[in-house]
């Protein structure tokens, strides 16, 4: 388990390895622990906008010892057959996913990118820029990554934070469902969990009904 | 006891809580250490407690330093959180990229402050941003007084 000081160290020492300067978005378990939603996350889950960024990065944790593994057995079945999988390495218990541009269909684009909650800047030989998605897009996120444990986490979201946008969520499911067609049938079927111990208005189902016919 | 949202003084916490006085100060000092309570006032005045359910996140980067020196304040638009040392220079440099008329203005004003000029128009190839810095500067010249660039600097192209 990764407790967010040793997350926060962990990217400072990683900043140490860079060749270049890295931006990143953070996304899941790192996300929430920058939001203060958690305190341990099992895996630190990065977006990155370039490939010449993710291989930076990977060159920086290589020499730090982490390896390339496999995405069975972590992810659904189902998720995996989706082309934009992440690259995963490992070192112990710490895993690292790294996403480009594309989590599952889910695209970063130019609405996500200038729409994000904090950055940090781990500033040492070389600059590590993590910003931090808005926690409508971790929700969203959790429901279509699909792994053991996410449904978990968007129920820690919605019991600490009470303002939580569900008509951006939703909006931004209808946005992204040309590159995932099953964004919308995921979302429903958290929603659908969620509303056995939450209030959720009708108007939400209505809204994401009409956009699956 | 259930977890109350809100801002509140020791008495009224205390009866939202249904506490005595000391129970509700060992209370908020549990909140303290999870971050979770903002105390103002103290002293003379009456201290008065701001409590969340998420922890308050202490930022340290381009708005603290924007609103330390500029004139025009600035409403964060995201929390800045540096870890390492962040300088002037590149407070400027990330003005530019946020790029908004107001913060711009608010930006100019780090021209009072700028030491490093080498460093800052290092940054600014780097992001390719010179011209802007440039531009930036000229208006903080022309709107009051702040530190001279090196001529080297100026009216390249």
């Amino acid at each position: 388990m990764i407790t967010v000081q040793d997350q926060e160290e962990l990217f400072e020492l990683i900043s140490n390895y860079l060749e270049e300067d890295v931006e990143c978005f953070a996304l899941g378990g790192t996300a929430m622990m920058f939001y203060g939603y958690k305190i341990t996350t099992k895996d630190i889950d990065l977006v990155f906008l370039t490939e010449k960024e993710r291989i930076i990065f990977i060159n920086a944790i290589e020499q730090l010892g982490y390896k390339q593994i496999s995405a069975k057995g972590i992810y659904s079945e189902k998720t995996l057959l989706n082309q934009q999988r992440p690259l995963m390495f490992s070192r112990g218990d710490e895993r690292f996913d790294l996403f480009l541009k594309n989590i599952f269909g889910f695209q970063i684009d130019e609405n996500i990118i200038f729409d994000f909650f904090a950055r940090h800047d781990f500033i040492t030989k070389k600059e590590l820029i993590v910003k931090v998605l808005n926690k409508e897009y971790i929700v969203l996120l959790k429901s279509v990554t699909n792994r053991e444990k996410d449904f978990e986490d968007i129920q820690t979201i919605v019991k600490k934070d009470k303002h939580l946008d569900w008509d951006k969520i939703i909006d931004e499911a209808i946005r992204q469902k040309e590159n995932n067609q099953w964004i919308l049938l995921d979302l429903e079927e958290k929603m659908n969990e969620l509303k056995k111990s939450i209030f959720l208005p009708s108007k939400l189902f209505k809204k994401l009904y009409e956009e699956q016919d | 006891m259930e977890f109350t949202e809100g801002t509140f003084t020791i008495e009224t916490l205390a009866n939202a809580l249904n506490l005595t006085r000391g129970s509700t100060i060992n209370y908020i000092s549990k909140l303290k250490k999870a971050n979770l309570v903002m105390v103002s006032g103290g002293g003379r005045q009456k201290k008065i407690y701001k409590i969340r359910s998420l922890p308050f996140i202490k930022t340290n980067g381009f708005y603290d330093l924007v609103n330390k020196y500029s004139k025009i304040k600035l409403v964060p638009k995201f929390n800045h959180i540096v870890h390492g040392s962040y300088s002037i220079e590149k407070a400027i440099i990330d003005g530019l990229f946020i790029g908004d008329a107001r913060t711009l203005e608010a930006t100019s004003y780090l021209f009072k402050q700028v030491k490093n000029w080498p460093r800052l128009m290092n940054l600014a190839k780097k992001f390719h941003k010179s011209d802007e810095v440039r531009k930036l500067y000229e208006k903080a010249r022309a709107n009051f007084k702040c530190r001279k660039m090196p001529k080297r600097y100026l009216n390249k192209n």
